[in-house]
């Protein structure tokens, strides 16, 4: 019996062997801004992503927050929305934090930006630390498998045990801001760690929860670029892929990471962190890095997802153009295992719809198993 | 006579209170504040730029070294008051329509200041309008645009086709730059100079204006 895309794409992060190449396409992007602005092709209109997907004939990826949302306990915690801004208040008995956001997918991607961070100063760390100790995790399976019930086998829900981010990077992202943080880390680095280990610790609450749903590929960080410092990576990222890889490794789990950016920094330490999936992996022309060399760099033993990057679905390009790409793209990757086709990240709003099922047809000639090396 | 190669390796360490030291060392050692900042302070970022964009520094590198610049002009700024500080070329910069991340745009900012560019950051989420404004108002060589969305990015090409509807492309240099925007994708706008990242922006930036 044929196997289903998810149990290709499954197969293939689990390092089998299949008979041609997997393809899991992401599409929110192009979906969202299409919906929102009522101009989806005939066709769709009214379709749902995932029944586009499956005209398209390719897998599905549907992003999904998190497996489980945060309680409060001994403090209380205001919303005020006021669209596409909320502001969220702590108060708690050694002091008050506040952020303000912006959460909007009118215009395509998920727009989720903290114009105002919690942290502001030295003195919010307290507070903050109040605020971690006093979060706990509960689960939030429903909107999981109502997602999973409406992808079936034709894909798989994206998501994680406790939003986008690793700790490390919710603190330098979320809570302190990029900028403020190398500086904190540099001015109080005690305080900055004591952070990074209340944030952890969360987040290790999180994980116990999430664990007891059946999600099999757990996103354990995202958006990873340049702008995550080496050094700081390996002191501070590594050894918590390595906790959390342990964890869901032993309860027969697979780990991600959505590494959509300039790698040619963090390509080399990938190996170190343990993680079986290096996905949304975004190659040359739209960054330094070509396939061939992610392949070399992060090994055999790692899956990659990715491979076409957005701008290649833009009107600049040509379907030979495309075709050409994604043709010598195959060859670079030769013999082809551990390797699934997706986008680096996500179709663009202007993107052509039809050029995912392009993918599929360039699967079909070109994508069996294995594939011959490139002279 | 103070050591300029001394505060270039300061500040290329991104040793803040080193920089400030041989700043006020250099000043009080009576060095040109024009000389200071030229021979020390801007060698120095020049250096870290050219070791982000061989890979051997990071973006916290950089954003050290950007804040010793800063810190060493607050003790240069008196003995500056009469002269100012010397720039080679106007730079209005934004992340473009849309799109809120700025962390790029901050560090090619930061840079661009620090090599000795006047920079007028017009912030994230800027309109057609805003950008065009800031051209006619500020009369820069160079307008920097940053997108790091797909969905973003062709602002960029609208705003150059404003300028040009507008009677302005002749008179400003077009550089853009963000994560999905490439070399083919600047060309295809019609922008003049494509940034792949903070460090590549000055050297760009430099060559257009011919200096």
């Amino acid at each position: 019996m044929a196997m289903t895309k998810k149990q290709q794409i499954l197969a293939a992060a689990r390092g089998e062997k299949l008979e041609k190449l997997p393809f899991g396409a992401r599409i929110d992007v192009w979906y969202n801004y299409h919906s929102a602005h009522d101009t989806l092709p005939d066709r769709y209109k009214g379709w749902s992503q995932t029944d586009i997907l499956r005209d398209q004939g390719a897998g599905a990826q549907k992003r999904f927050f998190s497996l489980t949302r945060e309680e409060y306990r001994d403090m209380e915690v205001v919303e005020k929305h006021d669209p596409p801004y909320i502001t969220t208040e702590y108060h708690t008995p050694v002091g008050t934090v506040a952020k303000k956001e912006v959460f909007d997918t009118s215009e395509g991607p998920w727009i989720k930006y903290e114009m105002e961070k919690l942290f502001k100063s030295e003195k919010d760390y307290p507070v903050l630390k109040y605020v971690m100790e006093h979060t706990e995790a509960a689960d939030d399976f429903e909107e999981y498998y109502k997602l999973r019930e409406e992808i079936g086998e034709d894909g798989m829900v994206m998501t994680a045990s406790g939003g986008l981010w690793s700790p490390v990077q919710r603190v330098m992202r979320e809570i302190i801001g990029y900028e403020l943080f190398f500086y904190e880390l540099v001015d109080h680095p005690a305080r900055v760690e004591e952070m990074i280990e209340m944030v952890k610790d969360l987040e290790r609450r999180k994980l116990k929860v999430a664990i007891k749903s059946d999600l099999e590929l757990f996103n354990i960080c995202a958006n990873w670029s340049d702008d995550i410092q080496t050094p700081v990576f390996r002191k501070y990222f590594v050894p918590w892929f390595r906790e959390v890889g342990d964890i869901l490794h032993s309860h027969g789990r697979l780990v991600m990471a959505h590494t959509d950016g300039e790698m040619r920094r963090l390509n080399h330490m990938f190996r170190e962190t343990g993680i079986d999936v290096a996905e949304a992996i975004t190659p040359a022309p739209q960054t330094l890095v070509s396939m061939k060399e992610f392949r070399e760099q992060l090994g055999s033993e790692v899956t990659l997802w990715g491979g076409i990057p957005s701008i290649l679905f833009e009107p600049m390009y040509s379907d030979e153009d495309f075709d050409n790409y994604v043709k010598s793209m195959f060859r670079e990757m030769a013999p082809g295992y551990r390797f699934i086709v997706g986008m680096g990240d996500n179709l663009p709003f202007d993107g052509d719809i039809n050029r995912v099922r392009r993918v599929v047809e360039l699967i079909d000639k070109y994508g069996r198993l294995p594939i011959e090396a490139q002279e | 006579m103070a050591d300029m190669s001394l505060l270039a390796q300061a500040l290329d360490q991104g040793d803040r209170e080193k920089t400030v030291e041989l700043t006020r060392k250099s000043l009080d050692g009576g060095a040109n504040p024009q000389d200071i900042i030229s021979k020390g302070l801007q060698a120095g970022m020049a250096a870290v730029g050219e070791k982000f964009s061989s890979g051997e520094y990071f973006l916290p590198d950089m954003l050290m070294a950007a804040r010793a610049m800063k810190a060493a002009l607050e003790v240069l700024s008196p003995a500056l008051e009469k002269t100012g500080i010397p720039t080679i070329g106007k730079v209005v910069i934004g992340t473009v329509e849309g799109d809120m991340h700025d962390i790029g745009k901050n560090v090619v900012a930061t840079f661009l200041s620090g090599n000795g560019f006047e920079v007028f950051d017009l912030g994230n989420n800027v309109s057609v309008e805003k950008f065009i404004d800031g051209v006619k108002e500020r009369e820069p060589e160079i307008l920097g645009m940053s997108a790091l969305l797909t969905t973003t990015m062709p602002v960029m090409g609208r705003v150059i086709k404003a300028l040009g509807e507008l009677g302005l492309r002749s008179s400003v240099k077009v550089v853009v730059g963000g994560a999905p925007v490439t070399q083919d994708y600047a060309s295809y706008i019609g922008a003049d100079g494509y940034a792949h990242d903070g460090g590549r922006a000055v050297p760009v930036c430099r060559e257009l204006i011919g200096k």
